[in-house]
């Protein structure tokens, strides 16, 4: 029976989470045990082989759903209601890839199924957090729904007076909007259509409403969501290098840094010139794209581990050129010798050194006026543009002769060269359209933070890409996005504010036994631990799962777009026809 | 006429080890010919100096009038010679269509610019590549259902055989096959001697192929051509070299030649 060991090991995992929690916080221990019977059950059920692929998809888009009702629920009860939609339409997709239907109707229900799943699953999480663990953190039952009900609009109209009804029509909410999001987007997959657009609307649906709903809510996902967008537009660059062109770069970090500060000295009055964003943000790409060959031609033999190591250094040296670039005293003069001839040189400061270049300029629209700070609402749309723009281009460059090149230059260098293509070129196009990407993803980090450092360019942000690439699929753009969304929503939204949930918890058990509240457990500081749970995520990866979470699948769909089909008969009959291909 | 490629003197040194010493030869425009010779004799080293992976130590390589000596492999291949790897190197993660394409990609002109904006120039360029493509996995015979197939998922033969596209969608003037039937049963040899012939006659090529298989090279070569440990042994019709000696000598060692003169090589005896 090879489940047992699964069996055994999910079990054991879940004891150990399970005493964990009883031995820590008693009155945690209803709570705990009915949420870790749950995941552990759930766990079990995806394991065992002879599960409907609705129902898995529905437990995995679910488990998403209910962490992030329980990370934010204290804060935020509303996000779970967006927690229930997006994972409805997670459900949706997923088990849409898992059993196709061509059916629209069909593929509706089983998207429906998946989708409400997922949905009731949030809505669960919802309950244990009124009962259980928002008690726990201080928060009464009551008050819970209360929080609820400001953000679940329709609650105060309908004059749902008790906690229970109001959790109820979340609970269905949550569950009604998964499920018809699921539908919406088996559904849209399944049409007759080109497959890319119904698709498309189903995704940029949800991303381009969390904007009003964040408004309407007050759920404040935006100061998260919008560097987690930054860097996976970077990462989205990364994969041009590492997953089409198997170029392995672990100082990827330095073109961003470039775009930055391109940006920064361009467009704030540091150096007195202050260019318009929309100008600057062309430059900053340019200059990042002049710095990828600049790397890439001294790199042009090398390959893994040695270009690795070339790649490192780069990205270490770019930082540390940006802050010494601001040394010295204003008015001081930097001698250099030429020959045993001194050359002083006026030391201009470019960078700002360690203190960095602060305040950068804003993009001014007309309508809209200087972005502000304050408002991220136009910010997240710009930002979405963008990446909009990123991921269309970069597809069609995949989908064409340089990225067939990249790619049989990935598979077999000798035999790429041997079939006519200029490695050379190639290797540089590569790394010049890779930092290119991440140059734009400067400009607008640089803007939007308003102030750069160097300090933020550093090496853990290169290994932070690399593990979102590898973790989503090497050389497959929407296994980036999904691995970007799950380390950077991780490392930006679920461990900080999981961190505040324990941390909370921990007060109000101190307070209720009249202890001190310093001290409590290491475990409580989870920010201090993400390093650690990346690595022992990654390491898990390598072994479990090292293609990625959604491996580059064969691309038979793309080979065959709708708007040029190349039907079997019609070929046969042109090769028949054209002599010099037929014959 | 003049010949499409020609060696001379070629000569490769790897520091104090000759590996091919003063080789001279012609192929003729629209022929077949084969190079032969017992292993370490030098055969693949000679190939990788006409594809341009090894700069000859001394001598002339010429393809079409123009010196090739030191030109880069893509150059190579552009300038119209394709070729196969001894040992199967395709695009493994790759579907059969795309390795087809990739083959192409020297025959195309579409930059960077084109490619961003998708103009209609490009769109027709990838039309047209792409329907040749299937036409050239269609003449190779890989169906249509392999199009999509990764390569490393296809069945050793086609992978030869894709291998055999992909290299005719580089639109050679001359193919050469690094032993294109390695490891292949009787019936997939037969299936891929049969292909060879099709593509000279049909697409006027003119064809190199190293081949250990006595019976495929005397069968499909019109001229053999011999290496012995770097030198040029023996050249000629293949009855002419199978009885040569020297080359029975090569392959059997001194003992046999003896015999060999009597009663022909046991070796050859299917030829």
């Amino acid at each position: 029976m090879p489940n047992t060991k699964r069996y055994l090991t999910t079990g054991g995992v879940g004891f150990a989470v399970g005493t964990f929690f009883l031995w820590n916080y008693p009155n945690l221990g209803l709570g705990a045990a009915l949420l870790g019977g749950l995941v552990i059950a759930a766990l079990c059920l995806l394991y065992s082989a002879p599960l409907p692929d609705m129902i898995k998809a529905g437990l995995i888009a679910g488990m998403f759903g209910a962490v992030m009702t329980i990370v934010y629920g204290t804060h935020k009860p509303g996000v779970a209601i967006i927690a229930g939609m997006l994972s409805g339409l997670g459900a949706g997709l997923l088990a849409f890839q898992r059993s196709p239907q061509a059916n629209p109707k069909k593929a509706a229900i089983l998207g429906a199924e998946a989708g409400a799943i997922a949905g009731a699953w949030t809505g669960l999480a919802l309950f244990v957090m009124a009962f259980v663990i928002a008690p726990a953190a201080g928060i009464s039952a009551g008050d819970f729904a209360e929080h609820l009900s400001e953000t679940v609009i329709l609650a105060d109209t309908l004059g749902l007076g008790s906690d229970i009804l109001i959790l109820l029509f979340a609970f269905g909410f949550s569950t009604l909007t998964g499920a018809l999001l699921g539908a919406a987007a088996c559904a849209a997959r399944s049409l007759p259509l080109r497959p890319n657009i119904p698709l498309l609307a189903v995704i940029a649906l949800p991303v381009l409403l969390i904007p009003l709903i964040d408004r309407a809510g007050n759920l404040l996902l935006l100061d998260a969501l919008i560097p987690i967008y930054i860097f996976i537009l970077l990462a989205l660059g990364l994969n041009i290098v590492v997953g089409y062109a198997g170029l392995l770069d672990l100082g990827y970090a330095a073109f961003f840094a470039i775009g930055a500060y391109t940006t920064a000295m361009l467009s704030s009055p540091h150096l007195g010139i202050n260019l318009s964003f929309w100008l600057v943000i062309w430059v900053a790409a340019a200059v990042a794209a002049i710095a990828g060959l600049t790397l890439g031609a001294p790199t042009l033999p090398l390959r893994g581990d040695y270009l690795a190591i070339v790649t490192l250094g780069f990205g270490e040296i770019v930082p540390i050129l940006f802050r010494s670039l601001g040394g010295g005293p204003p008015g001081g003069t930097l001698t250099l010798r030429f020959f045993g001839m001194p050359i002083g040189i006026e030391q201009v400061d470019l960078t700002g050194g360690n203190k960095g270049i602060n305040p950068i300029s804003p993009p001014h629209l007309p309508l809209i006026g200087d972005f502000e700070p304050s408002n991220k609402i136009p910010w997240y749309y710009l930002l979405i543009v963008i990446m909009g723009l990123a991921i269309f281009f970069i597809n069609r460059l995949r989908d064409s002769r340089q990225g067939r090149a990249w790619m049989a230059m990935r598979e077999d260098e000798l035999a790429a060269d041997a079939m006519g293509i200029n490695v050379v070129r190639t290797k540089l196009l590569a790394f010049s359209m890779g930092a290119m990407f991440s140059g734009f993803g400067g400009a607008f980090y640089g803007a939007f933070i308003g102030a750069i450092f160097p300090s933020s360019f550093d090496f853990s942000v290169s290994i932070i890409l690399l593990c979102m690439v590898i973790l989503g699929g090497l050389g497959n753009m929407t296994g980036v996005i999904v691995g970007g969304l799950l380390i950077q929503g991780a490392d930006k939204m679920f461990i900080p504010k999981g961190a505040e949930l324990f941390r909370r918890i921990a007060e109000t058990k101190a307070r209720a036994e009249d202890t001190s509240t310093v001290g409590v457990s290491a475990l409580q500081d989870l920010t201090q631990q993400r390093l650690l749970l990346f690595g022992i995520v990654l390491v898990v990866m390598m072994l479990v799962r090292p293609e990625g979470l959604l491996p580059n699948e064969r691309r038979k769909a793309e080979l065959h777009p709708d708007d040029d089909t190349i039907n079997s008969n019609s070929v046969a009959a042109e090769a028949e026809a054209d002599p010099s291909l037929a014959a | 006429m003049a010949p499409l490629l020609q060696a001379r003197g070629i000569t490769k040194r790897f520091g104090g080890l000759t590996a091919v010493s003063d080789v001279s030869f012609e192929i003729e425009k629209g022929s077949i010919v084969g190079l032969i010779g017992p292993n370490g004799a030098g055969k693949t080293t000679f190939f990788n100096m006409i594809t341009g992976l090894y700069t000859p130590s001394d001598g002339d390589m010429i393809f079409n009038g123009q010196r090739i000596n030191g030109t880069k492999p893509s150059e190579v291949t552009k300038l119209g010679i394709g070729r196969t790897f001894q040992n199967i190197r395709l695009f493994a993660h790759m579907t059969a269509l795309e390795n087809v394409l990739v083959g192409q990609h020297c025959r195309m002109h579409t930059g960077l610019l084109g490619t961003l904006f998708r103009t209609p120039s490009m769109r027709a360029e990838e039309k047209a590549a792409r329907q040749k493509a299937f036409a050239l996995l269609e003449y190779v015979g890989l169906g249509r259902n392999s199009a999509d197939e990764m390569a490393k998922n296809l069945p050793y033969g086609d992978q030869r055989r894709l291998e055999v596209a992909r290299a005719l969608a580089t639109d050679p003037k001359l193919l050469l096959l690094d032993e294109p039937t390695a490891g292949m049963n009787p019936k997939e040899t037969d299936a891929l001697t049969e292909l060879i012939y099709r593509v000279r006659d049909e697409r006027d090529l003119t064809v190199l192929l190293i081949e250990h298989d006595m019976k495929v090279v005397m069968g499909i070569s019109e001229r053999v051509t011999v290496l012995d440990r770097g030198i040029k042994i023996s050249e000629g019709l293949p009855r002419e070299v199978q009885t040569d000696p020297k080359v029975v000598e090569a392959y059997l060692g001194t003992g046999h030649a003896a015999k060999g003169k009597g009663g022909g090589a046991p070796v050859f005896d299917k030829a």
